[in-house]
């Protein structure tokens, strides 16, 4: 049990206090009402000892009194110091608003952590189960030793909460100080706090000399999301506009009457638009690809697929068994890309089989489940197209691969429905809207539609054939695509400016830093667009219609990819706002661009990506989990993972 | 409700707690608040925690960030490993046994003292080794090497506080404590700003508040945490405190609100100070200082008519052409209210370095131990007596300050300096100056815990010292509390004690071998237990064991008493000859460095919470590092506006003295007229200031001084400017 000095300041416990039954969601305190939940031992860092504390079963959270915060860091250092967290993580960070005009300025400071939510998105975004919302005293825990460093916790949470560190190539975060809290103490940050702003206790309840117990403040987003476990007090007033430090180009205001709550508006954009292409580059190009690629397979796939059944003679594996093997190949080396720069993507590639653990809840688990699917089915139909004879009738063969066809495509149409789902994320507003799916399904119809005509019309012009036909054909779906994707573009930005926010922030950022790029791909659309349905309708001979297809190919994946790479780094996240150089992007880049990155108590990491690292860690803990295996026996490294896993186990009721 | 599995894990979590084999109590070596710590040491002896002591008065159980990471600073990077010599200062250092370093070092003392005589040798010492360590360095610096031209780095914080108290009350001493926050009906806070320079005892003072409210006014040219949660925020016009503080008097005198039973009891003066402040009329004041009327009658009224009324300060005060000025002011306004020596009444300056109270009471460099002087002859034939020398060997008048050191040895009449843990290079005004003054030097020793303060760049020997709880002994606090620092570790690589130093270098001397150096701290302590009895600060009654028992004990606390006194002149007795405490009438003096077309915008400096000094410490740490890496430059949106500058961009500012780049965040918290910068960092505010020094204290005026902004239209060559300076 952790150690309660004999000195133990009084303000470090938390007071036993009478709470409602109900919170302010009208959700019960009492954390269940299960038994054989009760009485357990959390079995902290081995500790077998049972708490005693009569509120365990409760639901706690934090009380923040926004009028007294100082930024004095108190609560950060504490909480950094206890966890042992070098500089560039913090489960804790403080950073602030200010607004007003000298001498009458105003600046509000905020101290945020984990919330430990009624409503924990990121245990239900989590693929790998790393999170565990516990009885005890409602705390949301999550093990660094089960995750595997997908960072999706990270874009769900609204509060910056889930650190990725990548050097590690895992997350963690805050950890309610259960220890603490076992022995009765407060978390570290709250015993720390030197400004009479941050409390703890159980939640609705009011700390000693505070009247509110208010959901939100300017500054905070909205609490519908998650139903976080933090109450505020906030009862000086503060400036009709309230501006952020760090660059997000946002800001907060009151109504025109200055009354009522605080809204997130965009910062005026700056006018100049400009192409920023070096700027598209992120930690996510490997799911700029991912996404396309899968898009384009599953398009391609249906077209080769499906088309024949329907009549287009031209695709099918009977007229052009040569030009459907290769593009069955080409789509199987693609996605098979795909699916391993996805992978490598993550902290800790090696766990990648993890994904699978959270199906219940996670959109990332669905993805990676369906993708399964549709990829095994994809794979026996590619086996069963290129060996099926030998081994069986050419009936059952043929049978099976329209079985097998039909499931592919079925199931890549769910994977593509389900890896849109991972975007619709409510603290990312800017991605939370349907465009995300007719993007997605358009690419599917545009890029497959592209490649397969690509292909087989330079098959068919090479064997001397006419590809007129059925480019005219396949125009339909490319254009198709294309228009459904930039009906979502408008009504994207249509409903983006109704909403403001963080979207339209996000929106004016497209239309400023990446304007000429937008632009591009907006025109590159609609210039694709004219060009296919002239194509659908005018027959050109069959060479100059390759060049033709391949020309607005070209320009179309170009576009789709601008289009792509934007979409993810351009998103404006719902979160807490920085301070001038700690959670703060604009300076990151700078101490990254400057050297100042170099050196480690800058608490910028110098690099964005560890990949080197983190291939060079799977590599360790394959070969130590190796020679464990060698050195133990089968049955007893499986008894030993198991124990380590599930050393106290017990059975949900 | 286990939600998420249906099995539940054993929870692992991070961090050292199962590490710490035993609590050491010490206290903080960081600023002047004086908290507790106990670091937790692990089985190989090394330190991997800290928490604030839970029962020691100060603080609580609390600890600001610095003092949480504290423990990190014994492995920080840059630390000293072994002495270094060199021939030249562009000679590469090479490392050297202490033999060899202290042989070379006390050679050229003598050398430099028999050529060109004693006092062409100076010392200039600090505020952060222990009082043990300062009045050993005494004893040597005036006993033994027998230099006039020895002063501290207190000069820079303090020394405007110790000259007003000293005018005032007739002795150095800060006659209140943290206490009077639970007293007093109102408190005025001049230019210091507690939240982010001493946050807990902000803390202290938000305690008070939660049990009971009273009135915080707040006087500072930009707008501050305090000043923001202020319920007055005064944003005074730099370089006019005195007369916002003679009006204050002017309205309380016109008004009849003074003290008139304590005005005739215990205090002179007061004709002279009544005449004088008849002529600062608010009416005229308030174009001047930028308070208008009524506010000056509405504080004036609400300080004299409170039973308790108290006024802390720091460096907004002192570091002021006039800071001295500004403390006797303050002194005045709580003399003629009576707010001095009572409960919730007193006149407390909030000190900067974590010992600078030490080296103020023990350290000899303005007079000798124990708040003796040069100037009296009892007290020099006291200590001669006491060292066993010849008191004829000491000078019969204080030397040079420290900021008077520096032009004496830019103009040659001192060719030696002896620097104990201070980095002049950095926080001395006009960097460019201080520069050409070190190339002046025959000889330059920098002891320091760190290798890598900037100074060593001028240092012919070096030598590595051990850091806070590397030693054993004692600091005194603002509140005037004597703590203990225990031994928790042995000192880094073969960095030595301060202490250990200074007795190996008195060996060297023949003087030295006359007189006794003890070797442990203890001894040093009964010292000056017995050479405190019946002073002033009487310490008598204190032993390492009962103040480690105590966690600190308030001087004055003779032989036999049961505790020490929270507060000093609670008799009205002071210290000046007549037993009363002075009124001094106090002229304006404008003599500051104005804002003008050249230069239209004033520069203002100040620390942040995260660092410390000249960051040779916590630049290191990663976890308060991290809050401000590199410098910046506060400014008001409104004047970037007219000059086109953008937040996050690098401005080149150009003073009389010099230039410098740095980062630009664009905040209301400043003036349109007025930036702001930390003084923390290397080639930043320092190759601008000017230092205008006060007449009394010698104390420059580091906030007070204009610049001009320029645009740079080439940021990259700018970062890599910023970042060229930056070797920590």
């Amino acid at each position: 049990m952790y150690e309660v000095r004999d000195d133990e300041p009084g303000y470090a416990f938390v007071p036993d206090v009478k709470t409602p039954e109900v919170n302010q969601w009208g959700r019960a305190i009492e954390t269940t009402q299960a038994a054989e939940l009760r009485g357990q031992s959390l079995t902290i860092n081995g500790d077998e000892a049972v708490s005693e504390n009569p509120n365990r079963y409760k639901q706690h959270g934090f009380h923040f009194t926004a009028d007294n915060c100082i930024g004095c860091h108190a609560c950060e250092a504490a909480c950094s110091e206890k966890n042992d967290l070098p500089a560039h993580i913090s489960f804790r960070s403080v950073g602030y608003l200010e607004g007003g005009t000298y001498p009458a300025y105003k600046r509000l400071n905020i101290s945020m952590a984990c919330n430990h939510c009624d409503n924990p998105v990121c245990l239900k975004g989590c693929p790998t189960r790393a999170y565990t919302k516990f009885a005890e005293y409602g705390a949301v825990l999550q093990d660094p030793d089960i995750c595997f460093g997908c960072g999706y916790c990270t874009w769900v949470c609204p509060y910056n909460a889930p650190q990725l560190d990548p050097v590690k190539g895992e997350v963690s975060k805050c950890n309610m100080c259960v220890d603490r809290l076992e022995v009765g103490l407060k978390p570290a940050c709250a015993s720390a706090c030197l400004g009479g702003a941050l409390d703890f206790g159980i939640i609705e309840s009011k700390p000693e000399n505070r009247e509110q117990a208010k959901l939100r403040i300017p500054g905070f987003p909205t609490p519908e999301i998650t139903n976080p476990n933090i109450r505020f007090q906030q009862t000086r007033s503060l400036p009709r506009e309230l501006t952020r430090i760090d660059t997000q180009p946002i800001k907060y205001q009151r109504d025109e009457q200055g009354l009522g709550e605080y809204k997130v508006k965009p910062i005026s954009a700056d006018s100049n638009k400009a192409w920023s292409l070096r700027n598209l580059r992120s930690r996510e190009d490997p799911l700029v690809l991912f996404t396309l690629i899968s898009q384009l397979v599953v398009g391609g796939f249906t077209a080769i697929f499906a088309l024949p059944l329907f009549g287009v003679d031209s695709l099918s594996a009977s007229s052009n068994p040569t030009t459907f093997a290769i593009t069955l190949l080409c789509m199987m080396l693609m996605q098979s890309f795909a699916l391993a720069i996805s992978t490598m993507h993550l902290g800790k590639p090696h766990r990648f089989y993890r994904a699978f653990n959270n199906i219940k809840y996670s959109p990332v688990s669905r993805e990676v489940a369906s993708l399964a699917v549709f990829f095994s089915l994809f794979m026996t139909y590619l086996a069963n197209h290129f060996f099926g004879s030998l081994l069986w009738s050419m009936q059952t063969s043929q049978t099976l691969g329209l079985a097998l066809g039909s499931l592919s495509v079925f199931t890549g149409l769910i994977f593509i429905y389900a890896m849109h789902k991972i975007y619709r994320i409510e603290a990312r507003p800017y991605w939370n809207h349907w465009q995300v799916l007719t993007s997605f399904f358009g690419s599917v119809l545009s890029l497959g539609g592209l490649f397969v005509g690509a292909i087989f019309s330079l098959s068919l012009y090479l064997q001397g054939e006419n590809n007129g036909a059925l480019l005219s054909l396949l125009a339909w779906p490319v254009f198709i695509g294309l228009l459904m994707e930039s009906a979502g573009i408008y009504f994207h930005k249509r409903d983006m400016n109704k909403a403001e926010g963080e979207g339209l922030a996000a929106l004016n950022v497209q239309h400023s830093q990446f304007g000429l790029s937008h632009r591009f791909r907006n025109i590159s659309f609609i210039v694709a667009m004219t060009g296919f349905i002239t194509l659908a309708n005018v027959e050109l001979t069959s060479g100059l219609t390759f060049v033709f297809w391949c020309g607005l190919s070209a320009l179309v994946v170009a576009a789709s990819t601008i289009g792509r790479a934007m979409f993810y780094v351009m998103v404006i996240p719902t979160t807490m706002p920085g301070a001038f150089f700690w959670r703060n992007e604009g300076f990151q880049t700078h101490a990254r661009e400057s050297g100042l990155a170099a050196m480690p108590q800058t608490g910028v990491l110098p690099k964005t990506d560890y990949h080197h690292e983190q291939l060079q860690r799977a590599k360790d803990d394959i070969r130590n989990e190796l020679t464990t295996l060698r050195q133990k026996g089968l049955f007893k490294f499986l008894k030993l993972r198991w124990q380590k896993r599930f050393k106290s186990v017990v059975s949900q009721a | 409700m286990l939600f998420g599995r249906a099995q539940k894990n054993p929870i692992n979590l991070p961090g050292k707690d199962a590490e710490v084999v035993k609590w050491e109590y010490t206290t903080c070596g960081y600023c002047s608040t004086g908290c507790s710590i106990e670091v937790g040491v692990n089985s190989e002896g090394q330190g991997v925690r800290a928490r604030g002591v839970g029962g020691a008065d100060v603080n609580r159980g609390k600890l600001c960030l610095k003092g949480i990471f504290e423990h990190e600073l014994f492995t920080s990077a840059g630390r000293g490993e072994q002495p270094l010599m060199r021939e030249k200062t562009f000679d590469a250092y090479e490392p050297v046994s202490w033999d060899e370093a202290l042989d070379k070092t006390a050679a050229e003392i003598k050398r430099i003292q028999e050529k060109y005589g004693r006092d062409s040798f100076a010392i200039v010492s600090t505020g952060q080794i222990l009082t043990e360590e300062f009045y050993t360095l005494g004893k040597l610096a005036r006993g033994v090497i027998g230099t006039n031209n020895y002063d501290g780095n207190t000069t820079l914080c303090m020394a405007s506080a110790v000259s007003g108290y000293k005018r005032s009350f007739g002795s150095d001493g800060p006659p209140g404590c943290y206490d009077d926050f639970e007293h007093t009906d109102c408190l005025i806070a001049f230019g210091s700003n507690l939240p982010e320079q001493h946050p807990v005892i902000y803390w202290r003072l938000r305690q008070a508040l939660e049990k009971r409210k009273f009135p915080i006014i707040v006087v500072d040219p930009r707008v501050t945490m305090f000043a923001q949660y202020a319920d007055m925020h005064l944003p005074v016009t730099p370089g006019t405190d005195v007369v916002l503080l003679n009006s204050l008097a002017h309205v309380i005198l016109d008004e009849g609100l003074e003290d008139t039973t304590y005005i005739h009891s215990n205090t002179s003066g007061y004709d002279e100070f009544a005449k004088l402040v008849a002529q600062y009329d608010p009416v005229v004041t308030q174009k001047i200082c930028g308070i208008d009327e009524d506010t000056i009658r509405n504080v004036a009224r609400l300080y004299a008519k409170s039973n308790q009324a108290m006024s802390i300060w720091t460096m907004g005060i002192n570091q002021s052409t006039h800071g001295s000025d500004g403390v006797v002011a303050i002194n005045n306004l709580n003399l003629i209210t009576g707010n001095i020596g009572k409960k919730g009444g007193t006149s407390l300056s909030i000190t900067g370095q974590c010992n600078a109270m030490g080296t103020r009471e023990w350290s000899s460099c303005s007079g000798l131990p124990g708040y003796r002087a040069l100037e009296k002859e009892k007290d020099r034939v006291d200590i001669a007596k006491f060292w066993g020398i010849d008191p004829e060997f000491f000078p019969k008048q204080r030397g040079l300050f420290q900021t008077d050191i520096f032009p004496a040895i830019e103009t040659g009449q001192i060719k030696g300096l002896w620097l104990i843990a201070t980095n002049p290079m950095t926080s001395m005004p006009n960097t460019a100056r201080i520069r050409k003054t070190f190339e002046k030097l025959e000889f330059c020793v920098v002891q320091d815990a760190y290798q890598d303060v900037e100074t060593t760049e001028y240092a012919h020997v070096y030598f590595p010292a051990g850091l806070w709880a590397e030693k054993e002994g004692c600091m005194t606090n603002t509140e005037r509390r004597v703590n203990f620092i225990s031994n928790v570790l042995k000192p880094h690589a073969n960095s030595k004690p301060d202490l250990w130093i200074f007795n190996e270098m008195a060996k060297r001397f023949d003087q030295g071998k006359k007189i006794k150096f003890p070797d442990s701290a203890k001894e040093v302590f009964d010292e000056m237990r017995e050479l405190s009895k019946g002073r002033f600060l009487d310490i008598s009654g204190m032993t390492h064991e009962k103040i480690k028992a105590s966690r600190g004990i308030q001087w004055p606390m003779s032989d036999g008493a049961d505790s020490g006194s929270a507060r000093l002149y609670e008799d009205g007795k002071f210290q000046h000859a007549d037993g009363k405490a002075k009124l001094i009438p106090l002229n304006f003096i404008d003599n500051n460095e104005k804002p003008d077309e050249e230069y239209p915008f004033w520069l203002n400096s100040g620390r942040v919470v995260e660092h410390f000094h000249t960051r040779t410490r916590t630049g290191k740490i990663g976890n308060l590092n991290k809050f401000s890496p590199t410098p910046y430059m506060e400014m008001n949106p409104d004047a970037a506006q007219e000059l086109g500058v953008e937040h996050m961009s690098y401005v080149r500012l150009v003073s009389r003295r010099g230039d410098a780049v740095v980062l630009v965040q664009l905040t209301q918290r400043v003036p349109r007229n007025m930036v702001f910068i930390p003084f923390h960092f290397h080639e930043c505010v320092n190759r601008l200031s000017l230092g205008l020094l006060d007449p009394y204290s010698r104390q420059p005026a580091f906030k007070q001084c204009s610049v001009r902004i320029e645009n740079v239209s080439q940021q990259e060559a700018a970062a890599v400017v910023n970042k060229a300076a930056r070797a920590f």
